[in-house]
């Protein structure tokens, strides 16, 4: 019960700060940084897939109603989410993960945390910027935007969890 | 025999659950996806659903807060902004005008009509650097607005109304893929549409000028008034650059835009109030038909 309300006060603020912050800060070139996927990675690892996805549409939905982007975040949430497990298995310790964790830099190690979520992130954002650019002679504006905009959402998400994510806490 | 068979059965029901439940993942993602997709790409065309835009009562609410304390920052420039618009207008007004044949004119009021009146409003979200740009703005169906009308500010075109809430509406933007404006060149009268490549936010591009036309470097870009949406001659940018199209007879024109989308903060909403008789009339051009090729 507790994780769920966790979790429920976490999407808000997650929705919030993306859509009141990080929605206007209007970078140049093009550069948006997302901080929404990180949720997705800190749900509970052992969440199966199914809801996994209705969560992260839900997610995303939200965001779109706050961005005009009318379901651009929810599909790209919705990959996200899809592919959560996929890279999970692909980059499981020798003998699978413990059940109760989370998905987060203090548990996991920075080495599994920097593999995963890089790899998800990427293809998050490579998703998102295909659908909305959907040219394909701006493909070189997509792998800019989504190059530099990878960068910085990662830092971001990183630095969220230095400085929210309390390590004593993390490590019992 | 009969074991191996059973074994053999359950073998293949255990698959099938296996596969079912692999394929159960598949059939919800592709579903979820699919309706994103729909409702992005349906909605760049025409939004159905009130509460996934920015126009949602609890949505648009949230944006205005939010608003509400950003304004603040670009006040002044505002201010500046809304007194040269005054000053513009206020040397068109009568006495501001030397008369110079005393008692000679009369003006006579009948042989005027209105055309276009203008609804204020202010923008409570709007983006820029994205693919597709959209505005949210505070007057909706309650002041008038409909889907369609024109959107500019004293410093330029803005774009189309795309979609109207009850208190809000969404203005598409010149930054959008098919924003297709019609524009002319002030002098020469040379038109084509506006259109923008998602790159730079201050510069758009004309298509469809033809090569033999006279096009001078700066020279003023307006509304050519063509559909109703905007009055003729509302400024839309400056020619930057022109170059050849490779096997086109066409100019290849780059726009810097008279107005800034990165700080717009009130804009004034189009209304044709000839509209109707503009549509009725332009019912009677008989369709284009197709002739077979001899």
């Amino acid at each position: 019960m507790g994780k769920i309300l966790l979790h429920s006060i976490r999407f808000v603020l997650f929705v919030l700060v993306q859509v009141l912050i990080l929605n206007n800060l209007e970078l140049r070139w093009g550069i948006y940084p997302m901080l929404y996927p990180l949720f997705i990675m800190l749900l509970p690892l052992e969440m199966t897939t199914v809801p996994l996805l209705l969560v992260s549409f839900a997610l995303g939905i939200s965001i779109d109603a706050f961005s005009n982007t009318f379901g651009l975040h929810a599909s790209a949430a919705v990959v996200f989410a899809y592919f959560r497990p996929v890279i999970f298995k692909l980059l499981a310790p020798r003998d699978g993960y413990e059940s109760e964790v989370e998905g987060n830099i203090y548990e996991m190690g920075y080495r599994w945390f920097i593999y995963a979520f890089g790899l998800l992130l990427l293809i998050h954002h490579t998703w998102y910027f295909l659908i909305e650019h959907f040219k394909l002679n701006e493909l070189l504006m997509v792998l800019k935007k989504t190059g530099l905009s990878v960068v910085l959402s990662f830092v971001l998400s990183l630095l969220v969890q230095l400085i929210f994510v309390s390590r004593n806490k993390s490590e019992r | 025999m009969n074991r191996i068979s059973l074994s053999h059965y359950f073998c293949g029901m255990r698959n099938l659950i296996a596969f079912y439940l692999r394929f159960r993942i598949f059939l919800v993602f592709a579903a979820l996806q699919g309706v994103a997709l729909y409702t992005y790409f349906t909605s760049s065309e025409f939004p159905k659903l009130q509460l996934l835009t920015t126009t949602g009562a609890f949505n648009a609410e949230v944006l205005k807060v939010r608003n509400d304390v950003t304004k603040h920052f670009n006040l002044e420039n505002t201010n500046k902004q809304l007194e040269w618009e005054n000053i513009r207008l206020r040397e068109k007004l009568r006495q501001s005008v030397y008369r110079v044949e005393k008692g000679a004119i009369s003006i006579d009021d009948t042989s005027f009509k209105q055309q276009y009146t203008y609804i204020p409003g202010t923008v409570i979200n709007s983006t820029f650097d994205k693919r597709d740009n959209y505005m949210t703005i505070d007057i909706g169906q309650i002041s008038g607005i409909e889907r369609g009308m024109g959107v500019f500010s004293s410093r330029g075109v803005v774009g189309v109304i795309h979609y109207v809430g009850t208190d809000y509406s969404i203005v598409k933007t010149v930054l959008t893929k098919n924003i297709n404006i019609d524009v002319m060149l002030e002098k020469g009268g040379a038109f084509g549409l506006l259109k923008w490549n998602g790159e730079d936010a201050r510069r758009g591009t004309i298509s469809g000028i033809s090569n033999d036309m006279v096009v001078k470097k700066w020279s003023k870009v307006v509304t050519r008034g063509g559909s109703g949406i905007f009055p003729r001659g509302i400024l839309v940018g400056r020619v930057e650059k022109k170059g050849f199209i490779e096997g086109k007879p066409l100019w290849d024109i780059t726009v810097r835009f008279s107005e800034d989308f990165r700080s717009i903060q009130h804009v004034y909403v189009v209304k044709n109030l000839m509209m109707q008789e503009l549509i009725d009339v332009e019912k009677h051009i008989p369709a284009p038909v197709e002739e077979e090729d001899l």
